[in-house]
């Protein structure tokens, strides 16, 4: 049993990656309609297959039998190579988080492949009387094993390695109508833009595989523990590191190094600074978005900031929220003023990526993954809505065209009318169902980011005081005599003191960005004292109990109170825009008689919509919600990680929980705040946009307004900037270069072959041609000359030859005869 | 009293040897130049045997001499192979016509 589901998994793998190469090799004479099926089978319906057994197995498997089946996958990895002493091995990583992330994956994107057979058999994809069709498929199925091998992978270095295969994916798609002005830049810059974080991608890599010693996350995960406990390796006092400049070392170095591997997930899931491409993305064909730049890759950064939250040090986790604060809130404005029903969709889809990323910052672990699911439900479908709209309206994509389509296409109305619901975080708050809570999944996800952030900013006072959250907490610790015992060395034997002690510590490392503070600290008594409260800590083996958890929590500063504003902001505009962008497409009266004519659905287009909706409603918190609580304990020994609701059962006892005390609730101090945002974001986007565009328009002009409105149209200028910046800088320094080249390099190099070409005439016209040829054809020519003169007596007369021999033998005899008178007498 | 001495020998052989050679500038039939070659040849032996006999004593002339009427054989059996064969490639046996190795 135990290694099946691994093997299933890793099996879903194969076909995929088939289904590429046929499509490649054979696909233009499979043909147009069938290469879609080929796809869509090979691609995903056999990864859909096995992904459901397993998810359904891991399901109704019991917490003891989930951790042994993990450990067993951990052990069973294959050696794939072996760099000197480090062995690179590949596996399967099988906890709650890869089966639901696998079976979310899975099924979202075979919908997807379902809904491109219908929207790509309309579209007119010849180039050079050559149909792409097949090429498009193709690309989604290496989409697919790339996909699925990320969210398998069990080591940073096979992530990595399928990152870079997704980001290909993500290239080649957006790029798909290559014969466009339009796709190839925005290909570009997509591509362009991943490698600027990738770089910090690889510079966090280094560090981990340099100071943990390893590229496996569990591998990782505990020397960093370790590490983090004793004060050696990557904490070590002694060890610097210069990164371009800058010195590093021990916790700095370590969020350098979660810094760097955060900067892979903010390329990927387009975060604050990188968020240039992924409006641009919106380029490639509508399933694309839905599936890659909606649904599965973008979020794929946050579940690498998922898999790598035990390397976070609490400063990584407060600039990650920093980023995701910024991106969910900024973005989230942007979104009011765009006018194109994909370009709204993407900048909705990043400032939810900033959600997940914020959630991720302030240390909730689950909520953000939770929110990430329901994410790819909701916005995969909405993504596939617009594609309907656009397939049906024969690409039009602006809204202002738009207007009055529910009447031409009902499905798609109220499927996206159900995702604007979802993504507004519709529910009723307080209201239960037997059991089960009222409301959608983006409703609980977003409120559980949104209660660990409002814990974080102000009952974290709590921690590292006496207070009735912190007396919880030590009751916890009573609970496990055994830790209290092993604690009790060295004289620190009461909670409070650990707490103290810990807390000098990492605010210690926390100030030390700065060197000088560093060291100056390193000499003082408090910092010895310090040192010997780490030993007693090292001889833990770094196990968690509640008391420690507290000392983390005092030395890490409260989350800002303006990020948790940011957030509650962004819960009010998230349900304006949507609501806009839904009702200037389908209600109202249409505003272009042209478009409203011949505006159609398709049966292949609209049953993923419905799949989809229902997986919406129903899904994503009864299937994936009990699976991400139990994932949690993944993360359950991070450096700070906050439980929600639902996650205190025995391995997760050592998070950080929520404050429940009556008066701190955050869920029903939430409940005030922004229960009901999604009714007071409806009605006022309905009462401006209830009848077109005029009321909006009118607003646009009055003074404040209008400039906002052009800063927020320009997306504040960001794309303006960075082509200043980088675009123009990089063609200033192409011109210095070129200049150094043609002037300098050029002439250097003209001046010696300019010699060059003439020492080789001289050598050649007169050294070769005159001497060594003269050379050579005199002698010929004088052989020649002498072979005249010799053959001129070879007549073949044979009777001459006799007489010539006679005569001149009489004549030597007679010769010889004078001669010897004239000596001899 | 007229004594035959080895002057009278080595004119005997001197005739010879001039009428070989005019045999052989003079004929354009192969074959006659064989012949004259032959002429020649005993025009030698005439002269090896005569000197031996006037002069060394020791038999060595008669020897050479014999030496030379097989290698007279040979080459006349040589000889006549190679006009056996000019025959066949001129259809003549007339030298002047065989003149195609000239230079």
């Amino acid at each position: 049993m135990e290694p099946v589901l691994a093997k299933l998994l890793a099996a879903s793998l194969i076909t995929p990656f088939l289904t590429f190469w046929i499509l490649v090799l054979w696909g233009p004479k499979i043909g147009k309609p069938r290469a879609g099926w080929v796809g869509l089978i090979g691609g995903m319906g056999v990864p859909l297959a096995l992904s459901a057994v397993v998810f359904v197995t891991w399901f109704f498997t019991s917490p003891e039998q989930r951790a042994e089946l993990t450990a067993a996958a951990q052990h069973s990895q294959v050696l794939w190579a072996q760099l000197g002493r480090f062995d690179v091995t590949f596996g399967v990583k099988l906890d709650s988080l890869t089966v639901a992330m696998h079976f979310m994956v899975c099924f979202i994107a075979f919908w997807i492949f379902f809904f491109s057979i219908g929207y790509m058999s309309g579209h007119a994809d010849c180039v050079h009387h050559q149909s792409k069709y097949w090429r498009f498929f193709a690309y989604l199925a290496l989409f697919a094993f790339s996909m699925l091998g990320l969210v398998i992978s069990p080591s940073l270095l096979f992530l990595f390695i399928f990152w870079e295969l997704v980001g290909l994916c993500s290239y080649l798609l957006i790029g798909f109508y290559f014969e466009t002005d339009y796709a190839p830049p925005a290909a570009m810059k997509a591509f362009i833009t991943n490698r600027v974080g990738d770089f910090g991608f690889i510079i966090g890599l280094g560090i981990v595989f340099t100071f943990l010693g390893t590229l496996d996350l569990e591998g990782a995960a505990a020397a960093f523990k370790t590490q983090l406990a004793t004060s050696t390796g990557l904490f070590a006092p002694q060890v610097t590191v210069p990164i371009f400049g800058w010195t590093f070392s021990g916790m700095t170095l370590a969020t350098l190094m979660g810094v760097g591997l955060f900067c892979g997930a903010m390329g990927k899931s387009a975060q604050f600074p990188l968020h240039v491409w992924l409006p641009d993305a919106m380029a490639g064909p509508t399933p694309v978005s839905a599936l890659i730049h909606a649904a599965t890759m973008v979020a794929a950064g946050v579940y690498l900031v998922a898999r790598v939250f035990r390397l976070l040090t609490p400063d990584a986790q407060m600039f990650i929220a920093v980023i995701g604060c910024i991106t969910l809130t900024f973005m989230a404005l942007i979104a009011i003023v765009q006018t194109d029903i994909k370009k709204c969709l993407a900048y909705s889809t990043l400032s939810q990526l900033g959600y997940m990323i914020f959630g991720m910052g302030v240390g909730a672990w689950t909520a953000a993954l939770f929110h990430l699911i329901t994410h790819a439900f909701f916005k995969a479908m909405l993504f596939l809505g617009s594609g309907q709209v656009i397939e049906g309206c024969h690409h039009v994509q602006d809204m202002r065209r738009m207007g009055g389509l529910r009447t031409k296409m009902p499905v798609t109305c109220w499927t996206f009318f159900v995702g604007v619901l979802a993504i507004a975080g519709f529910g009723i708050p307080g209201v239960h169902l037997g059991h089960w809570k009222f409301g959608l999944g983006g409703f609980f996800s977003k409120d559980e980011i949104l209660a660990v952030a409002y814990d974080r900013a102000y009952n974290w006072g709590r921690f590292g005081a006496p207070s009735e959250g912190h007396a919880e907490a030590g009751a916890n610790g009573e609970a496990r005599p055994a830790n209290k015992e092993k604690h009790a060395d060295g004289g620190t034997r009461s909670a409070e003191s650990a707490a103290g002690g810990r807390g000098v510590r990492l605010a210690a490392f926390s100030s030390g960005s700065s060197e000088e503070v560093q060291h100056s600290a390193a000499g003082t008594p408090a910092q010895k004292a310090a040192g010997s409260e780490k030993d007693a800590h090292g001889a833990e083996g770094g196990e968690h109990h509640a008391s420690e958890k507290d000392g983390v929590a005092s030395g890490i500063q409260a989350l800002p109170k303006w990020m948790f504003w940011f957030a509650i902001l962004t819960a009010y505009v998230t349900p304006f825009y949507m609501f806009r962008a839904w009702w200037l497409t389908f209600m109202g009266h249409p505003r272009d008689h042209h478009v409203h004519e011949h505006a159609h659905e398709s049966k292949m287009m609209t049953t993923p919509l419905v799949v989809l909706a229902v997986g919406t409603l129903v899904s994503s918190y009864f299937l994936f919600r009990p699976m991400l609580s139990h994932a949690a304990e993944a993360a359950a020994d991070a450096p700070l990680v906050v439980a929600v609701d639902g996650e205190a059962h025995e391995p997760a006892a050592a998070l950080l929980s929520l404050d429940h005390t009556p008066e701190r609730d955050p869920h029903k101090k939430l409940v005030g705040l922004v229960g009901f945002a999604f009714l007071i974001g409806f009605a006022v986007s309905w009462a401006i946009y209830r009848n077109g565009l005029d009321v909006a328009s009118r607003i646009k002009a009055i003074p404040p307004f209008n400039l906002l409105h052009t800063l927020l149209e320009r997306k504040y200028y960001f794309d303006e900037l960075y082509d200043f910046l980088w675009v123009r800088g990089c063609r200033a320094v192409a011109a210095v270069c070129a200049f150094i080249d043609t002037w300098v390099i050029d002439l250097v190099y003209n001046l010696l072959s300019g010699v060059t070409e003439r020492i080789a005439a001289f050598s050649g016209r007169v050294l070769d041609a005159q001497g060594v040829d003269g050379f050579v054809n005199g002698i010929s020519e004088t052989a020649n000359d002498l072979a005249e003169v010799l053959r001129k007596p070879q007549t073949g007369g044979i009777r001459k030859y006799v007489l010539w021999s006679v005569g001149l033998a009489t004549a030597a005899i007679a010769a010889l005869i004078v001669v010897m008178r004239v000596n001899g007498g | 009293m007229l004594t035959i001495g080895l002057t009278h020998y080595l004119i005997v052989s001197a005739v010879l040897f001039c009428a070989g050679v005019f045999t052989m500038a003079t004929k354009r039939n192969a074959i006659g130049i064989l012949i004259g070659v032959e002429l020649v040849l005993n025009s030698a032996n005439v002269n090896l045997v005569a000197f031996d006999r006037y002069r060394a004593g020791l038999m060595d002339g008669q020897i050479a001499a014999l030496f030379v009427i097989v290698l007279a054989a040979a080459e006349a059996a040589l000889a006549v192979a190679i006009c056996m064969n000019f025959y066949k490639n001129l259809v003549t046996v007339d030298v002047d016509q065989g003149d195609v190795l000239r230079g």
